[in-house]
């Protein structure tokens, strides 16, 4: 619940900031939810799901857009020894036409999307509570223009724990 | 690919500068620059003194400038002969040739020159593509259009550079309050 009204609260405040500027000077958001209870036992791996949301006006393109051309999402994450981040599951874009160019269609993300981390501990891992960093990379549209690239932090801890 | 073609573009736009270029810059002087064109030539704006020019800042990476380069390029053979150029500069920062391979499925029919941190600057922080600029004859700016336009828009564009006189430059709609509104004086040295 706490989760869900910060990621609202930012969200808003966001989307009236935005609000508050003149057309074009609008600044695309993207927003990740905090991330609780990551827990992994020694020798073991566990799925952590990352949440993000988009601001309403914009879409961003997918991990795997459909011209190379295109600017993937993309999450880069490091985590600290004992553990280790084995495997980055993105979701599959939304196939989406635009009014800029609606014979073809873009994959997209739009709203919210999650990815999922797996992470691993190694055998000899001992408990405490460790900090997976990172940044997720996005370039942004709206139905008639496209922003550079940005990237925002991504921050999260894990518990390895019997 | 796209990540390290837009990376240097992501820094230029955080160093934000004030310049006349700001909100409405209609009857303001368009910087000159000098740009590197795809096959390593120079290009000045200045270079272009006398003719209506349309500056178009695009990327490969944005969807909706692919739209407008089709009309660009129609645009450009229909108004050539009447003094029109358009200059586009690509806000990629690597891998010319693939700029210059997509340019070249498109069909581009004008110069296509490799943006820098400098002139995106000049011309107030190039924040969002597509953008375009309009400029007539004697280097000022008639038009800017941000975003995708439609084409008749831009048409109409195209023939205000082609026709604004400098008599009728002095008029150009200037709030009395914008102190940095150029009063016909040339604007491309």
């Amino acid at each position: 619940m706490t989760r869900l009204w910060s990621f609202t609260l930012i969200t808003l405040l966001l989307a009236g900031h935005a609000l508050s500027q003149e057309p074009g000077t609008k600044v695309p958001s993207v927003t990740m939810a905090p991330v609780s209870r990551a827990r992994v036992a020694p020798g073991a791996a566990a799925r952590v799901e990352l949440d993000f949301r988009i601001g309403s006006e914009f879409h961003i393109n997918s991990n795997k857009p459909k011209s190379e051309l295109l600017i993937p999402t993309a999450l880069k994450l490091s985590a600290t020894n004992p553990l280790t981040v084995v495997e980055l599951k993105y979701p599959a874009g939304e196939d989406t036409s635009f009014p800029f160019s609606p014979d073809e269609k873009l994959s997209v993300y739009s709203g919210d999307f999650t990815i999922t981390a797996v992470v691993r501990a190694q055998a000899k891992a001992s408990a405490g509570i460790y900090p997976v960093t990172g940044e997720l990379r996005f370039q942004a549209c709206d139905r008639s223009a496209c922003y550079p690239p940005r990237s925002i932090p991504v921050k999260f801890e894990v518990t390895v724990a019997r | 690919m796209g990540m390290l073609a837009a990376g240097k573009y992501l820094n230029r736009v955080r160093n934000h500068t004030q310049s006349s270029m700001v909100g409405d810059v209609r009857g303001v002087a368009a910087p000159n620059f000098e740009l590197a064109t795809l096959d390593g030539k120079r290009v000045k704006l200045s270079d272009y003194r006398g003719k209506a020019v349309l500056l178009n800042f695009w990327a490969t990476w944005c969807s909706p400038c692919k739209v407008e380069m089709p009309w660009f390029v129609e645009i450009q053979k229909k108004y050539g002969n009447d003094g029109l150029v358009i200059l586009g500069v690509a806000m990629d920062d690597t891998d010319t040739p693939k700029i210059a391979q997509f340019a070249s499925e498109m069909g581009v029919n004008y110069p296509v020159l490799l943006g820098t941190d400098k002139v995106s600057e000049e011309y107030g922080n190039v924040e969002f593509l597509p953008t375009s600029f309009y400029i007539d004859r004697e280097g000022r700016i008639v038009g800017k259009g941000t975003g995708l336009l439609g084409r008749s828009e831009i048409e109409d564009n195209v023939r205000k550079a082609l026709t604004a006189p400098v008599a009728q430059m002095n008029q150009v709609e200037a709030p009395a309050t914008n102190s940095k509104r150029v009063k016909a004086k040339p604007a491309v040295q």
